[in-house]
């Protein structure tokens, strides 16, 4: 029966050697170190936790299937190609505005849903071809709505990780919005500022508009984007009038979006796209799978307490630090919020803990780019057709370190930044 | 092109090796499914359910009994109510010991030890929790279910993103809409968790409960913990037990129920019922985030190498004992803080009181284990 630190080298080094020697899926690559981490603490090959494990991202699953046959409609019925091109045909005149303006769009399901992988599948999604007409790199676009994905799920009105937190220490989920987009809301403009000057020169209209596919609203009009709108329109009415709409559930809102797709643009099978699209998002839904395994397992093993406890061992001075590079190690936004995110806002107590929920959470939520399972890094790859998704957190590692910095400053500043607003 | 190619071969053998440990596991989740055996005592007059309170609940996972220790002279009704959170054993196995063990000789004791009964058919996915554990009582081996902090996910499923709570509109993360503790004073067309604290007001309403307990327990590096939560209406009450409790070595923390935190047992059973209400937590490792190994022995013996590490690094408070936190200390404190309490409310109302038998002291309850407690 080995102890945590050897139980986490060998799940890691057994996640390494899948996924580069053996060349095996990322998901089977979590399976198979969750395995080897109960086998090497002595919990021989437990089936239950497994399975269960399996189950802890169910929901995420789920989302993730039924937004990737809602994208594959609105692909097939034209709207996603109308949108880029009107998108580029509206705003080329003013780079910095458009990609502002693209920035806080990619943002925005993330924003009503505290969902991340929504706005890579639904908007990130629709501006990826324009972004990739503008002339940036498929992996830099694929850094660009990952990231952006993050701040979605972080900024205001609703910001699960904030939630996790505040259920841990019993507290309301009541003050967060300013705190939440002084978070965010500056971290997006600059991200957005950063592309566009790295990237988009002079935008030549012709030629950008010829790299994406023509706009068909003059064949269909407005009732191109009904799946959309009613998509948009389902989630707002579910959170500004709950007393009478029921939350029906966000893969239902996006099946009910996709099956309106079907009458509403050009013609196409149903079925074979609908396989399509769930035929893209298994690798995706393989990682969850595995990912809840692996932490299922952490846990039974302790390697999860070690870390947790690691981290607060950690001197005062690199307190900090060990939270800014192990919160986002737990590879999940929401794991990070649970297992850090509640003990850390103790280990704070007497600053504002609004403000250091609100920080935390903008730490925890990078958390879903990083390794092992690199959620939102292979979301984007798939959308952008990257075939590495590593490329992408490299690409995304300069804004991570922004972020980071930012959540370390709210930590250290919780009481002044509390007086700002 | 071959008609069984390799990859195909592959592929069929991973579906096989999926569907079988599938059927494995199914079974083994269908072990939580069988009820535990609680074994009521002399003191036990009568055994009615929450549906019969609220009959929407009959033939649900939800349902639960609710034991009668009646003493048949005059005095206060008092609400005892275990497994707000399966997850919590402490509480639970407190409820089960009054059930088993005590008589009531005066006034009335009301014991619902399974309050949330959906959530002892299931574990909490990524928490790594044991489906059971195992006591030796007086007379056998007991094994009782380690269940979920909240209601079984089948019964409302999806969760929704965010929950709101019935009537204030107060938002929290999804997953608490079937957090019994969260759901008060619930809702009779609402979810089946709302349903539940739903009956639960009923019952305190028709049964003119005048003092009601929640047994609780909390992670070590809660701040509340090891303490006594109350209704504005029961501070007086609460500071007499705690002095009690005090000169006994028993150090309690009181801790006043906060206005606009809607859905708690301590606020709302004391807005929307005539009942003062009491929330008591212990220290349990195996619900903490800091926990290390996972498994029964952590849920019965509570101790954890992390957790004595965590309190050495002196970085935030934990209220661990560096020797365990074993679930017999945990119930004694429960059974020593009802009784504090209601010792105090004797004090204030000797016209009315209620006087219990068969509870061990805290220090035989430590010495002789919780199994004692047990049939």
């Amino acid at each position: 029966m080995a102890n945590e630190p050897v139980v986490l080298a060998v799940m890691l080094a057994v996640f390494t050697a899948a996924v580069f020697v053996w060349k095996l899926p990322s998901g089977l690559a979590l399976v198979l170190s969750a395995a080897a981490g109960a086998l090497t603490a002595g919990e021989g090959l437990p089936v239950r936790h497994l399975v269960e494990g399996s189950f802890g991202y169910l929901d995420a699953v789920l989302i993730i299937a039924t937004a990737m046959v809602l994208m594959k409609v609105v692909e097939a019925g034209g709207a996603l190609g109308t949108i880029s091109y009107g998108l580029m045909k509206w705003l080329y005149r003013w780079p910095s505005l458009l990609m502002i303006f693209v920035a806080f769009f990619v943002m925005f399901p993330g924003m009503l849903t505290g969902l991340s992988s929504a706005c890579i599948l639904t908007t990130g999604a629709l501006v990826a071809p324009a972004l990739q007409a503008l002339g940036i790199p498929a992996a830099s676009v694929g850094s660009l709505i990952a990231f952006l994905a993050v701040l979605g799920m972080v900024a205001p009105p609703i910001n699960i990780p904030v939630m996790i937190i505040g259920g841990g220490v019993d507290m309301p989920y009541v003050g967060f919005d300013k705190p939440l987009l002084l978070a965010t809301f500056p971290i997006a403009i600059l991200t957005a500022l950063y592309y566009r000057y790295r990237y988009v020169r002079t935008i030549v209209l012709e030629q950008v508009l010829s790299k994406l596919p023509p706009s068909l609203y003059v064949r269909h009009g407005m009732k191109l984007f009904l799946p959309l709108g009613l998509v948009v329109a389902l989630m707002l009415s579910i959170r500004l009038f709950p007393q009478w709409v029921p939350d029906i559930g966000i893969p239902l809102i996006f099946m009910l979006g996709a099956v309106a797709g079907i009458f509403t643009g050009e013609r196409f099978r149903f079925w074979p796209v609908a396989r399509q699209g769930i035929r893209e998002a298994l690798p995706v839904m393989g990682i969850l799978v595995g990912v809840g395994m692996f932490v299922q397992i952490m846990t039974l093993t302790g390697v999860r307490g070690f870390l947790a406890v690691g981290a607060l061992q950690l001197p005062p001075a690199l307190l900090c630090l060990g939270i800014a590079l192990l919160m986002p190690a737990f590879g999940s936004a929401y794991a990070a919020s649970s297992v850090l995110g509640v003990p850390l806002v103790y280990v704070f107590l007497g600053k504002n803990e609004i403000v250091i929920a609100s920080a935390l959470s903008l730490i925890a939520g990078i958390g879903d780019l990083m390794p092992p399972p690199m959620l939102l890094c292979s979301f984007a790859a798939q959308i952008v057709g990257e075939k590495n998704p590593w490329r992408i957190l490299k690409e995304c590692l300069p804004m991570i370190l922004v972020s980071l910095l930012v959540g370390i400053a709210m930590i250290l500043l919780a009481d002044k930044v509390a007086r700002l607003y | 092109m071959p008609l069984f190619p390799i990859h195909r071969i592959r592929a069929l053998l991973l579906l096989a090796a999926a569907a079988a440990a599938c059927l494995y596991a199914g079974k083994e989740f269908r072990k939580m499914n069988a009820p535990d055996t609680i074994l009521p005592g002399q003191g036990v007059s009568r055994i009615r359910a929450l549906k019969d309170y609220f009959p929407n609940l009959e033939g649900t996972r939800s349902d639960s009994a609710v034991y009668f220790l009646e003493s048949g002279r005059p005095g206060p009704t008092v609400l005892v109510l275990g497994g707000t959170h399966p997850n919590e054993p402490a509480g639970f196995l407190a409820a089960v010991a009054l059930v088993e063990s005590l008589r009531v000789k005066a006034g009335r004791l009301i014991v619902v030890p399974q309050a949330c009964q959906s959530g002892f058919t299931c574990t909490d996915p990524l928490e790594g929790y044991p489906q059971s554990y195992s006591l030796r009582s007086r007379s056998r081996l007991r094994t009782f279910r380690f269940g979920s902090r909240a209601a079984n996910p089948v019964e409302d499923w999806p969760d929704p993103i965010i929950y709101r709570h019935f009537p204030s509109g107060q938002q929290l993360s999804g997953n608490e809409t079937r957090n019994l503790n969260r759901a008060y004073p619930g809702k009779s067309d609402g979810t089946t968790t709302e349903k539940t604290a739903f009956a639960i007001m009923k019952l305190i309403r028709d049964e003119k409960v005048n003092l009601a307990f929640d047994l609780h327990e909390a992670a070590p590096e809660i701040p509340i913990i090891n303490a006594i939560v109350t209704h504005e209406k029961g501070r007086e009450l609460a500071a007499g037990a705690l002095l009690g409790l005090e000169l006994e070595n028993l150090p309690y923390a009181l801790e006043l129920s906060p206005p606009n935190f809607h859905g708690l047992s301590h606020r709302e059973w004391g807005d929307g019922t005539p009942a003062i209400p009491f929330l008591l937590e212990t220290t349990n490792p195996v619900q903490g985030r800091l926990r290390g190994r996972t498994g029964a022995s952590l849920a019965v013996d509570g101790q954890d190498r992390q957790y004595r590490l965590a309190q050495e690094s002196g970085r935030m408070r934990i209220t661990y004992d560096a020797g365990g936190e074993p679930l017999a200390r945990r119930v004694g404190r429960h059974l020593r803080a009802i009784q504090a309490v209601l010792e105090t409310y004797n004090e204030l109302h000797p016209e009315g009181r209620v006087e219990l038998e068969g509870i061990p002291s805290y220090e035989e309850i430590i010495r002789n284990g919780v199994g004692s407690l047990l049939q």
